[in-house]
């Protein structure tokens, strides 16, 4: 196994058949599955470290329990990837399925629970609803005062985020990739087949097709090429706790505030909530600042669910950006107009655990043509037309 | 298990009104009312209180003066709090945290030994997935220090929000805050002086008269996005309080600290910050009951050495290892030499204590000991242009680069004169 | 006791960890926090930060006039939930309860 886990000296050869931009999950998964085909001829050049982005700024939970059918399917697919991926990368992971358990506080939430859960039993996914008491059972430190119902799935999960970065990055460079970290890719020139990649250094790629996969960064990409998808960064803070002996087993949302926590392998408490109203970017400056305001609306949450966290104290909190699309789907697939340029981005706050399932999938569609039916959804050339009327409403946070 | 031996003693008998008894583990320990809990538990022989996180070394207190996380106990039910920062009253609970197996006994204690080359947690019984399943069950269980607060104190504890305008806020009272502060405060400015210690330890922390304004709170953040500053009341204090603080202009005098000397064996219990060491002394008219070694850099060494009745005091460069188990007990100097001792005190030279000045967005310099808030010559800070400044902001004191406190006196009033004469200039 | 030289202590991380992260070609100070949990622990980087920037200056793996520390992230002291939970408008208001749950987005 490799040493390495990306290098800003590794050298990068002149010709690739594909270059990566973005060395997070999505990048960096999507270089590991092309290598696991046999694409080996593959550069994923990051502009910073690895993790410094989302990948390395989310909470680190997988969940089936989505609200259409497709994405519960991909998830319970990313979760069976997961099972096994520890050992296929060489590297822990910390995955734990502890579950993730909904809160309901409002008769329209507990009409959503209901819905899912139906949703999920035809689906295969193996979610059961719960009564507060119940719900209290699993966590007996929840106020089942104003729960109406809960939904729990034993096999959701949460992981440590960063080693998954790390492993993908690892285990492609064993198979030949090249991982190029501390790289700004600085121009795209458009070539006859294909693109040239110009970088800060003045190094130059040249790549039959390019990805883009820079999450909340890839509208800088895009408009270098006068491209302009309708997914844009959104700020979103979170926190976690002082390290305590393990007393969380899943991962709990509050479907009617979007408050979220799960306890990690170190014994933090990791939380974060939605401010819907937050100050989104109007440049792309993306400043990754913190705010009392999230402090506070997220404590008076928090101690409102679980009055014992009352005295518990905050260690640290941290802001990373979401990569939202107006109909919470993600872009994936060729670029109207630039068909080398491969879209890998709108994940939507959820990329981190779509990405086991969605980097494979990707990786078997660039090599072999395979279909899938998520891509039909994920095509970049959706926003062309109406605005579609389906909404995915299982977005957290 | 041996008797305890106590590290420290006290310089005169206690006064019966001042005396209190805390319940550590059960067991009482004699202390003196509102001193840190830390001293008692030297003078007690009570040293290591939890374990590390990776390789399950015991440990005990290092900084003396609530800036490391190593003298973290339970304390009146609740986890992870500092002991050296807590004041004692009759009958506070103390915990141990941490430990695993019957009192003495710890079997994790062996992780130590078994994992001589150390422990890469990333690539450790990777596989086969089996076996990966069975590392992180048993690593879940040994992670995180202390356990849930009791829900009754939890649920029950009290707490409001504080809203302060001052013209100014100063950050720190020590020699360059509280400096500062009375200067500021003489000249009728509406001055408000915030630091997280006690009133009776910052009156031997540093030289020179308090503030009138005083607030004892530890200043948590600065949101120039939200154009405030925010404060909180000591954990143990009821009724909890958060101040948010919208300033004119900020005085920071955040003062250094400790950064770690990288010797070997720099973590066992009864290693501790020289520096911390004497004030605590000073704080609760103890001395050490054990012979100490200093190793410490710069001239202040000898002095702290000196202060502390030190057997010897060396630098870092002549340390070959520190020795010890459960308490240090020794240091060996390269030729050989061994120093036999109960308590080492460390004595590297301060570092800023920058993160307040960072989040505010002034620009930090490394200087070889630490990282400097930079400023122009009267003071004011040089800022990143990209950061909101809903406020003027100004540096004095040991922030600038260590200096020390007849330094840093100065510099406080020298850098608050500054600042009045620019508030005068607005007006 | 087994001899380690430690350059965290909150999170156990010892000078041959650094090492170990530096072969791995991990040379700034925000890539070892994140290899090796460096200043992740109670004290929040106050002991290790200015350890490691010596240490990589040492090794001209860093440059005594340009490195950093990494983000000074809040709380610099502990704060308890409750008493972040006191804070009044503006600072709550957006997520209660009475929120149309569609809009918590």
């Amino acid at each position: 196994m490799s040493t390495s886990m990306g290098s800003p000296r590794a050298p990068l050869p002149e010709r690739v058949d594909i270059a990566i931009i973005g060395g997070g999950i999505m990048g960096l998964g999507l270089a590991h599955n092309l290598a696991a085909l046999g694409q080996r001829s593959v550069a994923v050049i990051e502009r910073s470290y690895l993790v410094s982005g989302a990948s390395g700024r989310n909470g680190g939970g997988l969940r089936m329990q989505w609200g259409d059918a497709g994405n519960v399917a991909l998830m319970m697919e990313s979760i069976e990837i997961c099972r096994g991926l520890a050992q296929e990368l060489g590297i822990n992971l910390w995955f734990r399925q502890g579950g993730y358990l909904f809160v309901a506080r409002s008769e329209a939430s507990e009409a959503r629970l209901h819905r899912n859960a139906e949703l999920h039993r035809e689906v295969g996914a193996p979610t059961r609803l719960l009564s507060p008491t119940e719900a209290q059972a699993i966590v007996p430190h929840l106020d089942p005062g104003p729960i109406r119902a809960a939904t729990y799935n034993p096999e959701d999960g949460v992981v440590f985020p960063w080693p998954f970065v790390w492993g993908y990055a690892a285990r492609a460079i064993d198979r030949g990739v090249v991982v190029r970290t501390h790289t700004e890719i600085v121009d795209l020139l458009p070539e006859a087949r294909g693109f040239t990649l110009v970088c800060a250094s003045g190094e130059r790629v040249s790549a039959e097709r390019v990805v883009n996969a820079t999450g909340a960064w890839s509208n800088q990409i895009n408009r270098r090429l006068g491209i302009d998808f309708p997914n844009r960064p959104h700020r979103h803070e979170i926190l976690s706790s002082e390290p305590l002996r393990p007393f969380l087993d899943p991962l709990v949302v509050d479907l009617d505030s979007g408050l979220y926590f799960s306890q990690s392998t170190r014994g933090e408490l990791v939380t974060g909530i939605s401010l819907p109203d937050v100050d989104g970017y109007d440049d792309d400056s993306l400043a990754l600042h913190s705010s009392l305001r999230f402090l506070a609306v997220l404590a008076a949450r928090l101690t409102a669910l679980m009055p014992i966290t009352r005295s518990l104290k905050v260690l640290r909190q941290w802001t990373g950006p979401y990569d939202v699309s107006p109909d919470g789907d993600a872009i994936v697939g060729p670029t109207p107009g630039h068909p080398d340029l491969i879209q890998l981005c709108g994940f939507t706050g959820h990329g981190f655990m779509m990405a086991p399932a969605a980097t494979r999938l990707v990786a078997r569609w660039l090599v072999r043509g395979e279909a899938h039916p998520m891509l039909q959804r994920w095509d970049p050339a959706r926003f062309k037309g109406a605005p579609t009327s389906r909404r995915e409403d299982m977005i957290i946070g | 298990m041996s008797k305890p031996r106590p590290l420290l003693e006290l310089a005169s008998p206690l006064p019966a009104d001042e005396a209190v008894t805390l319940e550590f583990d059960g067991a009482p320990i004699p202390a003196r009312a509102g001193e840190p809990v830390s001293a008692a538990l030297l003078r007690a022989g009570v040293l290591a209180t939890t374990r590390s996180p990776k390789y399950r070394r015991p440990r005990g207190p290092y900084c003396l003066r609530g800036e490391c996380g190593s003298c973290q106990v339970r304390i009146a039910g609740q986890p992870n709090l500092r002991a050296c920062t807590a004041l004692a009253r009759d009958r506070l609970a103390i915990t141990p945290q941490n430990r695993w197996g019957p009192r003495g006994l710890d079997p994790t204690g062996l992780i130590d030994q078994v994992f001589r080359g150390g422990i890469d947690h990333h690539h450790l019984v990777v596989r086969p997935r089996i076996a990966n399943a069975v590392m992180q069950k048993v690593a879940r269980t040994m992670t995180g220090f202390g356990t849930l607060p009791d829900p009754a104190t939890s649920a029950a504890a009290e707490a409001r929000q504080v809203v302060h305008t001052p013209t100014v806020l100063v950050v720190g009272a020590g020699a360059a805050g509280r400096r500062a502060a009375r200067h500021l405060e003489a000249a009728g400015v509406d001055v408000l002086c915030v630091d997280r210690r006690d009133r009776a330890t910052l009156e031997v922390a540093a030289p020179g008269p308090l503030p009138a304004e005083l607030l004892r709170a530890g200043v948590f953040a600065a949101y120039p996005h939200e154009g405030l500053w925010t404060a909180a009341s000591d954990p143990l204090e009821a009724p909890l309080e958060l101040h948010t603080i919208h300033p004119r202009a900020v005085l920071l005098a955040t003062g250094a600290r400790d950064p770690l000397l990288p010797l070997a064996n720099n973590d066992l219990p009864g290693v501790v910050s020289a520096r911390g060491l004497h004030l605590l002394l000073t704080r609760s008219g103890s001395r050490p009951a054990v012979p100490v070694v200093v190793i410490g850099e710069g001239d202040e060494a000898a002095i702290l050495g000196e202060a502390l009745g030190a057997a010897a005091v060396v630098g870092p460069e002549e340390v070959v290892e520190i020795h010890g188990g459960d308490a240090v007990d020794g240091v060996t100097l390269k030729g050989g030499r061994r120093i036999a001792c109960g308590l080492v005190a460390l004595a590297p030279i301060p570092a800023p204590t920058h993160e307040l000045a960072a989040q505010a967005g002034i620009t930090l310099r490394f200087d070889g000991h630490g990282f400097a808030a930079t400023s122009d010559e009267r003071g004011r800070a040089i800022v990143d242009p990209a950061m909101p400044q809903p406020w003027t902001l100004w540096v004095a004191g040991d922030l600038r680069g260590y200096m020390g406190p007849t330094a840093a006196a100065a510099d406080g009033e020298a850098v608050a004169a500054a600042l009045l004469e620019s508030l005068e200039g607005a007006r | 006791m087994t001899r380690r030289v430690f350059v965290c202590r909150c999170e156990d991380v010892t000078l041959d960890e650094i090492d170990h992260a530096i072969a791995r070609e991990l040379t700034t100070i925000e890539e070892i926090k994140r290899y090796t949990g460096l200043g992740t622990g109670p004290c929040q980087g106050r002991e290790c930060m200015v350890p490691l920037a010596r240490l990589l200056c040492e090794r001209g793996l860093a440059e005594p006039a340009t490195v950093q520390p990494f983000t000074a992230r809040p709380p610099t002291e502990p704060v308890t939930f409750a008493a972040l939970a006191s804070a009044q408008p503006p600072y709550t208001g957006a997520a209660d309860d009475d929120k149309d749950p569609e809009a918590a987005r």
